[in-house]
This record gives structure tokens, C-alpha cells and sequence, in this order.
């Protein structure tokens, strides 16, 4: 009776703390993907698995050393092997695996195939920042971290969603099969977001694939999760999943805006509007490594105020930023900004903090420096 | 023959019978276990490949 007592208080505990760990959101999400919710399954029934074989062997094991402990008198028996045991103890964990690797590979294979997707999403990870392209939408954008120095440094309260909020969400729709290619730029990254049981590594000269078909609407925050750097924790990922004609919309939207600066190129920008789109530019992507106020922290980032280099030599500048420094932070921004955006920053960091150049780089000219 | 074919099943299972492992090491060939067990190991991988093909097919 004792000993039956003491099973079932064991058995309640275990029961009642998986139940607290899953009521406080330590378990994984069930999510909103087509998937999601099978894999979670999965991890649920093995996870179940390992409780009764954790209770199996420690039960034994503890009952063994209570009952035959050498205070009743309890006497060892010596004796050298027993093949029907060892051959029970193999055969049985070998039936477990393969009876846990079934279900797994069937769920696998639906991971694996990204066949018969509506829309390709290109995702590429840099330090420290997600790029989204829309392929063959001419629709792409960079995704940076949006929560304020300030929270960051401890001079303001943390917001609710604390490093987990970015200036540009990537837009999905719900019930479209969407196909992701994930590759990088530098080092390895990983995207990863729980909700939509995605988790893929980005890796330089390589693309992975996976896919998502969101069932609800809704905000899904993620992070990288393959540590890349400095800012690894500064790279978080948020996915807007909108109804289908909303994101059509929004589509067709960013095609024009992107089509209607495409023309933008090719005329005379005044002074003014690149350094106020400048500012912007620079403060989402420069302002981590080189700092607000461009004093740098040298010697990894160099200043840019002041920098005679800089100020002197406008092709060398130029330079530095649409190729970056191998060997260094700086990254190439050749393909991350568009050739507005690129003229907007090199006008701003040319003349801001007291670097009163006066230049003003035009888009045109730095649309023809990519071509050469 | 059939004896070699039984002991490096029981080796590739990881069991053996202490009787059956006293009688190999007095009365076996070396090569031949060692030719078997090549055999074998190429037999299984083709098992492999063959089972996890049809389960992608
Ligand atoms: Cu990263």
C-alpha cells in the first residue's frame, strides 16, 4: 500500500509539473502553420516516450536499491553474463527508435517539399539584419531591428515587445503555400520562428529551403538562432500574415513604389531630401557598429566626423560603402540598398557632425558606379 | 560458412554467446570474419538505401 502511495505522488508530480511547464509557455508553441501542428505533436509523443522510459528505468533502479539494500541483510548475486537479457535490453530500445523514427520521417518528407509553392520568398541573413525579397515581384526590403537605443542601454523602460520588433515586418499571406530560400551574406544566421515552426539555417554560398502555409492572421515574432556576431541579438524577425487580398494589395503597393523609384534614379536630387532620408537610412543600418553621432568605437568601427579620409576623398568613401572592407564589419551594400538609398547615406555621412563637405552624391551617379 | 554468417549477426546486433564466441576464436579463420563481416556491411547499407528509397518513392 506504502509503496503504491509513493508511485502515485511520483506519477502526480511529474504530470503536474509538465502541465506548469506548457501553461507557462517553456514548451514549444503549437503554431499556425499546416505543420506546426504536427510537429509539435511529435515532439509531444516523444516526449511522452522518454517519461515512461525515465520512469521505467529510475523506478527499478530506486526500488532495486530500497528493497535490496544492505541493511536487510541483502546479498549480491555474481554472476557474468546473460544473453536473453542482453538481447531484450538491445532488441527493445532498438524497436523504440524505430517505432519513434517512423512518424519522424513522415513528417520529414512534408518539411522537405517545397514543391507546388504560390509565392518564393528569398530571405537572406546579414550581420545584423534579414533581407526579404519577393522573387520575381521586384518587391525586396531589409528588415531591421526597431526597438530604440535608449531600452537598450538601460535609459528607458523595455517596451513589450523588446528586441523583438523591427522597423519592416515580413508580409505573408494566410492559406498560400509559401517557399522560402534562406542564404547570408556573411556568416551563418538562422531564422527562426516558432509559431510558424520554421527553423533554418542561413549559411554564405548556400540556399536551404523550407516552407510555411499560415492558417491564421496574426504578428509572429522570432530571432536569429545561430550566434553571428556582436549584434546577434539585434537581428529579431517579425512576420505579419494578413488575409490574401490584403496582401495582394500591399504587393501591388510596394511594386509601385519600388517601380516609381526606380525612376527617381535618373533625376537631380536636391541636398535637402537625401539628407533627410539619409538620416534614417543611416541611423537603421550605420548607427550599430559606426554610432549615432558617427564617432565610431576604433579601432573595430572607425569614425566617420572627422574623418579626413573620408572628407577628402569622395571616391574612397564611395567606395568603402558600395563594396565594404574585406577582412573587416564593413559589409558590401551593393545589394542591400538601392542606389537612392545609397546616395541619401553618402550624402548624410558626408555632411553631417560637422563633415560639411557641401557634396551632394546623386543616385545617377552611384547607379553608374554598379554597373562598372 | 553459415556459422561465420551467424556470429557477425550477432556482432552487428552487438550479443553474443559466450560458448559460440569461445568456439570462433579457437576453431575460426580471422579472414574469413573479416571478409563476411565487409559483405554484410555492404548488404546492409544496400538495405538502407533500398528501404528509405521506397519510403520516398
Ligand atoms: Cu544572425
Amino acid at each position: 500500500m506504502r509503496t503504491l502511495l509513493v508511485w502515485l505522488a511520483g506519477g502526480l508530480t511529474l504530470v503536474g509539473s509538465s502541465q506548469v511547464a506548457l501553461a507557462n509557455g517553456w514548451n514549444m508553441p503549437v503554431g499556425v502553420s499546416t505543420l506546426s501542428g504536427e510537429i509539435y505533436g511529435l515532439h509531444m509523443t516523444i516526449f511522452w516516450i522518454c517519461v515512461v522510459i525515465g520512469v521505467v528505468v529510475f523506478g527499478v533502479m530506486f526500488y532495486s536499491l530500497f528493497k535490496f539494500r544492505h541493511s536487510r541483510g541483502a546479498k549480491a548475486s555474481n554472476f557474468h553474463e546473460n544473453t536473453t537479457v542482453e538481447v531484450i535490453w538491445t532488441i527493445v530500445p532498438l524497436l523504440i527508435l524505430v517505432g519513434m523514427a517512423v512518424p519522424a520521417t513522415a513528417t520529414l518528407q512534408k518539411i522537405y517539399d517545397p514543391s507546388e509553392a504560390e509565392l518564393d520568398v528569398m530571405v537572406t541573413g546579414q550581420q545584423w539584419r534579414w533581407r526579404y525579397e519577393y522573387l520575381g515581384e521586384d518587391v525586396s526590403f531589409i528588415s531591421n531591428l526597431a526597438t530604440p537605443r535608449a531600452q537598450i542601454n538601460g535609459e528607458e523602460a523595455r517596451g513589450e515587445h523588446y528586441l523583438l520588433e523591427v522597423d519592416e515586418p515580413l508580409v505573408l499571406p494566410v492559406n498560400r503555400k509559401v517557399r522560402f530560400l534562406f542564404t547570408s551574406d556573411d556568416v551563418m544566421h538562422a531564422w527562426w520562428v516558432p509559431q510558424l515552426a520554421v527553423k533554418q539555417d542561413a549559411i554564405p554560398g548556400f540556399v536551404n529551403e523550407n516552407w510555411v502555409e499560415i492558417q491564421e492572421p496574426g504578428i509572429y515574432r522570432g530571432q536569429c538562432a545561430e550566434l553571428c556576431g556582436v549584434d546577434h541579438g539585434f537581428m529579431p524577425i517579425v512576420v505579419h500574415a494578413v488575409e490574401e487580398e490584403e496582401f495582394d494589395t500591399w504587393l501591388a503597393e510596394r511594386k509601385e513604389a519600388a517601380a516609381e523609384e526606380a525612376m527617381g534614379i535618373d533625376r537631380e536630387w536636391e541636398m535637402d531630401e537625401l539628407m533627410e532620408r539619409g538620416e534614417g537610412i543611416y541611423s537603421s543600418i550605420c548607427a550599430s557598429c559606426h554610432q549615432p553621432e558617427g564617432q565610431g568605437s576604433p579601432p573595430a568601427f572607425p569614425a566617420l566626423a572627422g574623418n579626413e579620409q573620408l572628407i577628402s576623398d569622395k571616391d574612397w568613401h564611395v567606395n568603402k560603402v558600395i563594396n565594404g572592407v574585406s577582412g573587416s564589419a564593413m559589409p558590401s551594400f551593393r545589394n542591400t540598398l538601392n542606389p537612392v538609398e545609397l546616395a541619401s547615406v553618402l550624402t548624410y555621412t558626408r555632411n553631417a557632425w560637422g563633415n560639411d563637405t557641401g557634396e551632394v552624391v546623386q543616385p545617377a551617379e552611384i547607379a553608374e558606379r554598379l554597373e562598372e | 560458412m553459415w556459422e561465420v554468417v551467424k556470429s557477425v549477426l550477432a556482432a552487428f546486433l552487438g550479443v553474443q554467446r559466450e560458448q559460440q564466441r569461445l568456439k570462433d576464436f579457437e576453431k575460426g579463420n580471422p579472414v574469413a570474419f573479416i571478409a563476411v563481416g565487409i559483405v554484410m556491411g555492404a548488404v546492409l547499407v544496400g538495405l538502407i538505401v533500398l528501404v528509405a528509397s521506397l519510403a520516398a518513392g
